[in-house]
C-alpha cells in the first residue's frame, strides 16, 4: 500500500490524463496515486476516466486553481 | 450575508464554481451567435480581428498594409480605417478575454502557471504560428470557418470540420510522442 505523487502542474490536456493512465498501470491494487494538476479540464477528465475504470476517486482543491486527484487503485 | 460561507453556498457552487454542462454551453453559444449575426450583420469569428490588431500595431510603428493582398479589399480597408472601437469583432474578443478572466476569478481558480520546460515554449510558439497562419489562409478558425460555417448551412464548415479532426489526430500523436 504505497502512496505515489504525480506532478502534472503546468501540463495541459491531455498530458495529465495520459500520465495518470501510465502511472496507474505501474501500481499495484490498493496503492494510492495522487495527481497534482492546475488545468481545469484535467480536473474533469482525469477523475471521469478513473471512475469509469472503477477506481475510488476523490478531488481536493488545495489552492486557487490547483487540485489533487486522489485515486485508489481497486483492480 | 456571510461571505466566509459563500464557498458552501449552493447557488455559488452551481453557478460560479462548477463548470456548466456542455448542453448549457451549447445553448448559450447558439443564442449569442444569433445575437451577433443579428446585431453586427456578420457571423461570429475570433481570429479575423486578431489579424486587424496586427495590422493596427504594424501601422502604429509606421508600417503600411494597404498593398497587402489580405487587407486590399474595400471592406478590410474600411474596418482598418474605422479603428478598434468600431470593429465589433475586436470588442467581442476583448469581452471574451475579460469574461474568461472574470469567470476564473469568481470561481477563485485563477493561477499563473509556471512554464515546465523549453519544449512547452517551443510547442506554444510553433502551435500559435501554425494556427494563426492556417486560420487566415482558411479564412476562419474553428469559430469563423467551422462553427459559423455550419451555422450558415455552408458545406465548407463540414469540410473544415473533417480536416480539423484529421489534424487533431495527428496533433495528439505528436503530443504523446514529444510530451510523454
Amino acid at each position: 500500500m504505497k502512496e505515489v505523487m504525480l506532478d502534472c502542474l503546468g501540463e495541459a490536456c491531455p498530458v495529465p490524463l495520459v500520465k495518470t493512465q501510465n502511472k496507474l498501470n505501474e501500481l499495484a491494487v490498493g496503492d494510492v496515486l495522487i495527481v497534482q494538476i492546475d488545468h481545469s479540464c484535467a480536473m474533469k477528465n482525469v477523475p471521469e476516466w478513473a471512475r469509469k475504470e472503477g477506481h475510488n476517486v476523490e478531488i481536493e482543491e488545495v489552492d486557487d486553481g490547483e487540485w489533487e486527484v486522489v485515486i485508489e487503485k481497486v483492480k | 450575508m456571510d461571505f466566509k460561507k459563500i464557498n458552501k453556498n449552493k447557488f455559488y457552487i452551481n453557478w460560479f464554481k462548477n463548470a456548466w454542462t456542455y448542453v448549457v454551453g451549447a445553448v448559450l453559444l447558439s443564442v449569442f451567435q444569433i445575437v451577433t449575426l443579428a446585431t453586427t450583420g456578420n457571423p461570429w469569428g475570433v481570429s479575423g480581428p486578431f489579424a486587424n490588431w496586427g495590422a493596427w500595431i504594424y501601422r502604429a510603428i509606421g508600417g503600411n498594409v494597404d498593398k497587402w493582398y489580405y487587407f486590399s479589399s474595400e471592406g478590410a480597408q474600411a474596418t482598418l480605417n474605422g479603428g478598434f472601437l468600431n470593429d465589433p469583432g475586436s470588442i467581442r474578443n476583448i469581452g471574451i478575454i475579460f469574461g474568461a478572466l472574470m469567470a476564473t476569478l469568481l470561481a477563485s481558480q485563477f493561477k499563473i502557471k509556471k512554464i515546465k520546460s523549453k519544449k512547452q515554449v517551443v510547442a506554444a510558439v510553433l502551435g500559435g504560428l501554425l494556427m494563426g497562419y492556417g486560420a487566415r489562409l482558411g479564412f476562419g478558425c474553428n469559430i469563423g470557418a467551422l462553427y459559423s460555417g455550419i451555422a450558415s448551412l455552408s458545406l465548407s464548415g463540414w469540410v473544415f470540420g473533417v480536416f480539423l479532426f484529421l489534424g487533431a489526430m495527428v496533433g495528439s500523436k505528436l503530443l504523446v510522442k514529444f510530451f510523454m
